[in-house]
């Protein structure tokens, strides 16, 4: 174990974490920045324990305090920040504006932080979308249910075709349902109003994360489903990859119009069989799914280290060359893993099954023994139990062997 | 190291060579790790090495890594980094345990300790001979592990995971030999033993296990294994007749057709055997169901007793009551009991006057459902729910210290059972029968009835069954009104302890109450003076020579053996008294199942040597004074505080302050309470 710090640039930037991440500040305790750690009171202790730097912040909703961060970072000579969680997109907005004497970096980030904004602007800038509205109340819902499905010239007594509900300002699969019935509406709590509405898009989902550098694209991976919200892996296969160069037209275009000088996004997509790219959703901030560590296993480099090299306002274009691989060439492997949902309604403790531990392909595992014995009956698509990795030469192995998963009890 | 692995299939050997590939990643990535994340690269490396352990060979291709697992920290942080701390009889817990990773570290540290063994490794800060011991005892104290007969265990932690203790343990075994095992089993037996517990499933399991070795004809034990033929008699053929273990209808018919010069030697040599070891045979119950029937009766039950002058006396006072209770409770499921027949004998206390009709009302008492059903979930169905009990109240009246609380959090309520075994059977008997019978105990406390059905919230299930019948009766009942008492004093200055001690154990307990603990700050307070007072109130060269009278619960800082405060725990002061070598002893009891601990900077509980009986625990008075934090005191006899010695005192406020008390000097911490261990 290392125990010193990797020696500093002083030519380079000083950049804050926003948000609690191991990785990323493992990452940036072994780069060539200055760094900061902007988290909560509770990380304190972890903090001073290993000697990470640290500042004490609760990330609520912003407030007539949210200037007082921005300054603390300003006197502390930070030259940018950059938010790690979705909750932390806003204030990367704010604090970055102040930093930055940019202004129009805090309205970006509230752009990038509420779905319905976002859509009406990917919408005005040309960028194809899915019909979607805003729900205030159920009646909403079915009212937009219904006429989705007039829509889609659908009779009376066909099955109707689903519509998805999201939360405006939260990170991934938090808070997606899908919902087939009128029935279904009941089920919605009041608590999760207000939501978007989606309607449902017959096509293939991906994932893309791209790295910006002064306004161009560093470095583009297509993160492949297997099952959303299961299980992703890097790169895609040949038959997701052969959309790369329209993918690449499609981040252009986001770039464009949400103005992106620096930084990272992570949107979905949908290809439809005829070719035609559909804009879900983007974030600017890390995918929650751990496509970077997966990245990191695939191609060698630390996704994190790209993070801050892409937000540092004092890269060179030199750096940024000399720090990214080229896409799906210089990968080693494939690298995938699968979200671990209990399917038993009883468990009483974590056992690997023998088919993924004899598996070549297999790495290692989060997963931690169950707490309670009761698994708690899943709402919308919940939050995974932890994740559990894998390496190999193939993707279509690769693939199968995810999916296979999704068969197995991990929790038994 | 020279350990061979056995010819291995080519697809399981590809199957180990792929874990092990893993593990060399992890751990690859764990010696890289910064100290930022180091931490969180640790439970891949244990995942990894799980799987490793799981194949056949895996042990040793660990053993081949722990160096390198050690030196890349793999243990930092936790308590298993402080291998000169680790404490044999804990390993059990976490071989058992469902988390994976406990168990994975316990077994790692088990190869760390034998690579210092093997190789003499520095790295691990433990000397060849303390790991040697430490292998031998964790071994020895796990061959229910070793040989897969836990049964339920297994079906708790799962097979996968068991097999990984399992091979793990073997693998150990087999490198440092099976007759070094034998030996230290042997000894962790006659210790328990020597403190004679009621409770003695564990130590016939060991013993069996120890009896099946002998029998393996592929076992050489070699020159060790003395003492376990001793052991294994005592159980399986205590005497000439039963010597190779006929089975006991067999053993019945040899003792009708023997001569009386035959019955009397067989006579005396179950009373031999059983005096010796304190365990029963259950040919032993066979015979004294045998001399209940026979002309001889008279003659040769004092004889299969065992009985002193003074047994024997008593035996013929109340011939027929103990007639009654060996037909009604003695078999051969209940042979331990007969032990403690001889001892209630032996202790007179049928001559107080409301003992022996106490006992008449126990033969005939009926019980109340919930009684009956604890008793037949734990011991089954084959007798009668009231001969269990019945049993089991002979037992806690011969050995009152042989009562343990088992895995459960009742410490107080074990002291208080044994207690009044020790000092007021007919009250005793009196619990017992509210108990079993009525299923409601009530109490009082300042002048209020508390009844053991009353509501509090802090009511405890019984965690484990592994308790004596009586106790698995009023126990419950107890910890009700224990809780209630306590619930009653929130909120006042003192510690509940004050006033709920006197009034839960009975009118002997000194009024008087000395802590050492500020309640509200958790920090130490008042030491000095506290340990005046309790030399004077309990010592005799402070208290005027007096002995003390009375058996008086009193609190226990208990410490580890690295001295670090582990909780606080319910004991009883028996006696105060020299041993033999002249130095002022406390005698007590410590309903915690084995009272011989090391309680860390020097203080080890003695359980036999030091002047004990059977059942006591001792420590020196400075050595106890150091670990006490409340005592009872008559507050009409205070005995002389000032003529304590300064530099005594001195000694045991140093003791305190540098363990139990190490971190209660300048901040506060939590409430004290005697609960928190139990």
């Amino acid at each position: 174990m290392s125990n010193s710090k990797q020696a500093i640039n002083p030519e380079k930037g000083y950049v804050a974490l926003l948000g609690w991440s191991l990785n990323a500040v493992e990452a940036a305790d072994t780069f060539d920045r200055r760094y900061v750690v902007v988290a909560p009171e509770w990380a304190e202790d972890y903090c001073k324990e290993h000697d990470i730097p640290y500042v004490a912040w609760n990330f609520e909703r912003l407030n007539d305090r949210s200037m007082e961060i921005a300054e603390t970072l300003k006197d502390m000579g930070v030259d940018v920040s950059i938010p790690l969680f979705e909750e932390t997109v806003e204030w990367a907005g704010a604090i970055n504006s102040v930093l930055m004497d940019k202004p129009r970096l805090f309205g970006q980030a509230m752009l990038l932080r509420d779905k319905a904004l976002m859509k009406r602007r990917a919408q005005l800038g040309g960028i194809r979308v899915g019909i979607f509205e805003e729900a205030h109340d159920r009646d909403d819902v079915i009212r937009f249910l219904k006429r989705v499905n007039q829509t889609l010239l659908k009779l009376e007594g066909d099955p109707d075709d689903p519509i998805h509900l999201k939360a405006f300002d939260k990170a991934g699969c938090l808070g997606h349902r899908v919902i087939r019935t009128p029935d279904e509406v009941d089920t919605i709590p009041d608590e999760e109003f207000p939501v978007l509405m989606e309607s449902h898009l017959d096509g293939w989902e991906f994932a893309v994360e791209a790295w910006i550098h002064n306004g161009k694209i560093a470095f583009l991976n297509i993160s492949e489903y297997v099952t959303l919200g299961y299980s992703v892996f890097v790169p895609a296969t040949p038959d997701l990859e052969k959309y790369r160069e329209q993918i690449r037209e499609q981040i252009e275009l986001l770039i464009k119009t949400f103005d992106i000088e620096f930084g990272f996004v992570h949107p979905e997509y949908f290809v439809t069989s005829d070719g035609t790219m559909y804009f879900g959703e983007v974030a600017y901030r890390p995918p929650g799914f751990k496509v970077f560590e997966l990245l990191e296993r695939s191609y060698g480099f630390n996704a994190y280290q790209g993070l801050i090299l892409a937000f540092d306002p004092k890269t060179t274009d030199e750096e940024i060359k000399a720090f990214f691989p080229k896409e799906v060439v210089d990968a080693k492997n494939y690298a995938g893993c699968f979200g671990v949902y209990p399917r038993r309604r009883v468990v009483s403790r974590l056992e690997i099954p023998t088919e993924t531990e004899d598996h070549s392909y297999f790495e290692s595992h989060e997963l931690t023994p169950p707490l309670e014995e009761t698994v708690t009956k899943r709402t919308a698509f919940g939050t995974h139990w932890g994740l559990v990795y894998f390496q190999g030469d193939d993707a279509y192995t690769m693939r199968d062997l995810l999916k296979q998963q999704e068969e197995l009890d991990f929790y038994v | 190291m020279g350990h061979v692995p056995a010819m291995v299939d080519p697809v399981s050997d590809e199957r180990l060579k792929l874990r092990c590939k893993r593990l060399d990643a992890a751990l690859d990535e764990l010696t890289r790790a910064s100290r930022v994340a180091h931490l969180s690269k640790v439970p891949r490396v244990l995942d990894a090495a799980r799987q490793v352990l799981g194949e056949p060979g895996g042990p040793l291709a660990l053993r081949r890594r722990i160096v390198s697992l050690t030196e890349a920290g793999i243990f930092r942080g936790s308590d298993w980094d402080y291998p000169e701390n680790l404490v044999p009889t804990l390993a059990r817990q976490a071989l058992t345990s469902r988390d994976p990773a406990t168990v994975v570290i316990e077994v790692l540290s088990l190869l760390r300790l034998l690579s210092v063994v093997e190789d003499d490794y520095p790295g691990a800060n433990v000397g060849v001979e303390q790991s040697r011991e430490h292998l031998v005892r964790v071994l020895a104290l796990n061959l229910s592990i070793l040989y897969g007969i836990q049964g339920e265990a297994v079906r708790e932690q799962g097979e996968k995971l068991a097999a990984v203790s399992r091979g793990s343990l073997q693998f150990i075994l087999e490198q440092l030999g099976f007759d070094q095992v034998v030996d230290a089993l042997i000894a962790e037996i006659w210790r328990i033993l020597e403190q004679r517990p009621i409770q003695v499933a564990p130590v016939r399991e060991m013993i069996t296990q120890i009896a099946r070795c002998l029998q393996d004809p592929e076992q050489d034990l070699g020159a060790s294994g003395r003492g376990a033929e001793r052991l294994v008699s005592s159980l399986y053929g205590p005497t000439r007749a039963c010597g190779e273990d006929p089975g006991l209808a067999t053993y019945a018919e040899r003792l009708r057709a023997m001569d009386a010069v035959g019955l009397q030697g067989e006579v005396m040599g179950l009373a031999r055997s059983m005096h010796d070891t304190g365990l029963v045979s259950p040919y032993h119950a066979v015979a004294i169901s045998h001399l209940l029937e026979s002309d001889d009766r008279a003659i040769l039950l004092p004889d299969i007793l065992g009985l002193s002058s003074t047994g024997r006396d008593c035996l013929l006072c109340y011939q027929s009551l103990v007639q009654t209770l060996i037909r009604e409770a003695i078999y051969p499921d209940t042979c331990q009991s007969i032990y403690g027949l001889a001892l209630l004998l032996e202790r007179g206390i049928l001559y107080q006057p409301p003992v022996a009709p106490g006992l008449w009302r126990q033969l005939k008492v009926r019980l109340a459902p919930q009684a009956r059903e604890r008793l037949r979930l734990t011991f089954g169905e084959a007798l009668p729910p009231e001969t269990h009990l019945v049993a089991g109240v002979l037992s806690v009246l011969g050995q009152p210290l042989g009562i343990g609380q088992g895995n459960n959090p009742t410490c107080q309520s074990a002291r208080a059972l044994s207690m009044w075994a020790y000092n007021d059977p007919d009250y005793l008997l009196q619990m017992v029968i509210w108990a079993a019978r009525d299923d409601e105990i009530v109490m009082h406390f300042e002048g209020e009835g508390i009844s053991s059905r009353g509501e509090t919230e802090l009511v405890r299930p019984l965690l484990g069954f592994d308790l004596d019948p009586v106790s698995l009766v009023v126990v419950p009942h107890l910890d009700r009104i224990y809780s209630q008492m306590m619930a009653r004093c929130v909120g006042r200055a003192e510690d509940p302890h004050c006033w709920v001690n006197p009034e839960f154990h009975g009118w002997w307990t000194g009024r008087g109450f000395q802590i050492n603990v500020d309640v509200a700050t958790g920090k130490l307070a008042n030491l000095e003076d506290f340990l005046r007072h309790f030399f004077a109130s309990y010592h005799p060269y402070y208290n005027g020579v007096q002995p003390l009278i009375h058996p008086q619960p009193a609190g226990i800082a208990v410490t580890d053996s690295a001295a670090r405060f582990i909780g606080w725990h319910a004991i009883t002061i028996l006696r105060v008294a020299l041993d033999q070598h002249d130095d002022m002893r406390v005698y007590f009891y410590n309903p915690n199942n084995d009272g011989g601990q090391d309680w860390g900077d020097g203080t080890v509980v003695s359980t036999g040597g030091c002047g004990e009986r059977y059942g006591e625990s001792s420590l020196s008075f400075a050595e106890f004074a150091s670990r006490l934090y409340i005592f009872h005191f008559d507050p009409l006899e205070p005995g002389e505080p000032e003529a304590v010695d300064g530099p005594m005192i001195d000694d045991c406020a140093a003791r305190v302050r540098r363990t139990w008390a190490v971190d209660r000097l300048p901040a506060p911490l939590s409430e004290p309470s005697e609960r928190s261990v139990g």
